[in-house]
């Protein structure tokens, strides 16, 4: 757990309390950068928002977007309702007034925690049927006509990145995200699995093209039949012309 | 081996087999950008680079060989030595990063790794090209002032390839891994000068 707050004594508690509980606890006075955060790898965020000063919301969106799995819960002063419902919008998972009781806000803790394990989230999510491929997150794999792809670890998390993503994902947001590390100036890592995804897909679904590559930004998901002579549709969509885009 | 044989200049076969060692050096730096521009598909062309190893290690002996056995030589005996481990270093360079590569789980590539293999190719061509030269000590500052630029070039880019790794957040491994490889693809570029001066000691010694 990281928490960001600038009053030590109630940190100081708090950080007792989370241990007494198993958790490691980091707290600092100052932000911690998104990227160090991802290094940090934790499982929760608590944050207090006057400790990010008048640029919280920005960095509140950072960070729920780079970490879309970390429980984020802002702990903090007086706030108005606006304020509480655009960070819960921003992917925030809970917003705790101060005064509070720190064992309440563990509790907050525990359930955002809850909330967001992966196993939760498989409940929730049902498989996810694109063209022909169906992504089903709780076998961590993906298949074509009941066919399984085979995909490794990393392959499918990819895959389940870029299918949850209805945007142009940036390579290097890509291998934050799955590799949970910045990645290095000129790593080829994301365009070989991404290849080799695409390999696996052609051989299962020859009639799809799945990935879209966006020269010198990244990829995009947009299922489309593989025909040559048509300008291609995605499935579910309405028609999607990437004249900067290639697709395999 | 008869007298007439010891005494005579043997010349021809110590250029010959230069020569070979100089399409040898050649044929693994375009393995080594081959397999690092395609990587991780074409990881079976590390035995092929081993094999390049193995007839580099052949030449070399042969060389070493023919050393011991003759009193005449067309240039210096130490020249000649010299000339056939440098030749013999970038070889080994290259196979260790062919090995590493595996060795090491790499995944993917880093792209001034392909570029610094290219530079390497590069270089290696014009080793190649000048090996040949030597017979008749012709001039050949035109590919030894093309294989000084390449190093130079090469020098550029490990400095910025290996800062590059130090950038904030990046994984420990990551580091450990390429900063290796990038110090063995560097020390590969530096041999092509090495051999690049012997050759031009040779040729001024020898005019």
């Amino acid at each position: 757990v990281v928490v960001i707050d600038p009053d030590r004594g109630f940190t100081h508690v708090l950080g007792e309390r989370f241990e007494a509980q198993g958790w490691l606890c980091t707290a600092v006075a100052k932000p911690v950068s998104p990227p160090a955060l991802v290094r940090l790898r934790p499982s929760a965020l608590i944050v207090d928002a006057s400790a990010l000063g008048p640029c919280h919301e920005s960095y509140l969106d950072e960070v729920c977007a780079r970490l879309p799995m970390l429980a984020v819960t802002v702990c903090t002063g007086p706030s108005s309702v606006a304020e509480r419902v655009s960070a819960l919008r921003l992917g925030v998972d809970a917003w705790v007034s101060k005064p509070c009781h720190p064992d309440e806000l563990i509790a907050v803790v525990d359930a955002t925690l809850l909330g967001n394990r992966p196993d939760g989230l498989a409940v929730v999510d049902a498989p996810a049927v694109r063209a022909e491929l169906t992504i089903r997150a709780e076998l961590h794999q993906a298949f074509v006509g009941g066919k399984s792809l085979e995909l490794t670890s990393r392959e499918f998390e990819i895959l389940q990145l870029l299918a949850h993503a209805d945007r142009v994902l940036r390579r290097e947001e890509v291998y934050e995200r799955v590799w949970g590390y910045a990645m290095a100036d000129g790593d080829r890592s994301v365009d070989v699995f991404v290849r080799r995804l695409r390999q696996k897909l052609k051989a299962a679904s020859p009639g799809w093209t799945y990935i879209d590559t966006h020269f010198g930004v990244g990829y995009r998901f947009a299922p489309a039949a593989r025909v040559a002579e048509r300008p291609r549709v995605a499935a579910g969509h309405s028609q999607v012309v990437h004249t900067s885009a290639r697709s395999l | 081996m008869g007298l007439s044989q010891l005494l005579a200049p043997p010349g021809r076969e110590y250029f010959a087999l230069f020569e070979e060692a100089g399409a040898n050096v050649l044929r693994a730096a375009e393995l080594l950008d081959q397999m690092l521009a395609s990587y991780p598909d074409q990881g079976e062309l590390a035995a092929e680079i081993l094999d390049c190893e193995h007839n580099g290690d052949r030449i070399t002996h042969h060389l070493i060989q023919h050393l011991n056995n003759t009193f005449v030589t067309p240039i210096d005996r130490e020249d000649i030595h010299r000339l056939a481990g440098a030749l013999d270093n970038i070889v080994d360079y290259i196979e260790e990063v062919a090995d590493y590569l595996g060795l090491y789980r790499v995944e993917a590539p880093m792209a001034q790794a392909q570029q610094m293999a290219k530079i390497l190719r590069e270089s290696c061509a014009e080793i190649a090209a000048a090996l040949p030269l030597l017979r008749g000590f012709q001039d050949l500052r035109r590919h030894t002032i093309e294989i000084n630029r390449l190093e130079n070039e090469g020098d550029r880019l490990t400095r910025e390839a290996i800062a590059a790794l130090f950038n904030d957040g990046i994984d420990p491994m990551v580091v450990i891994r390429w900063k290796d490889l990038y110090e063995r693809l560097e020390d590969a570029i530096d041999s092509t000068e090495d051999v690049a001066n012997i050759m031009e000691g040779i040729v001024i010694k020898n005019r």
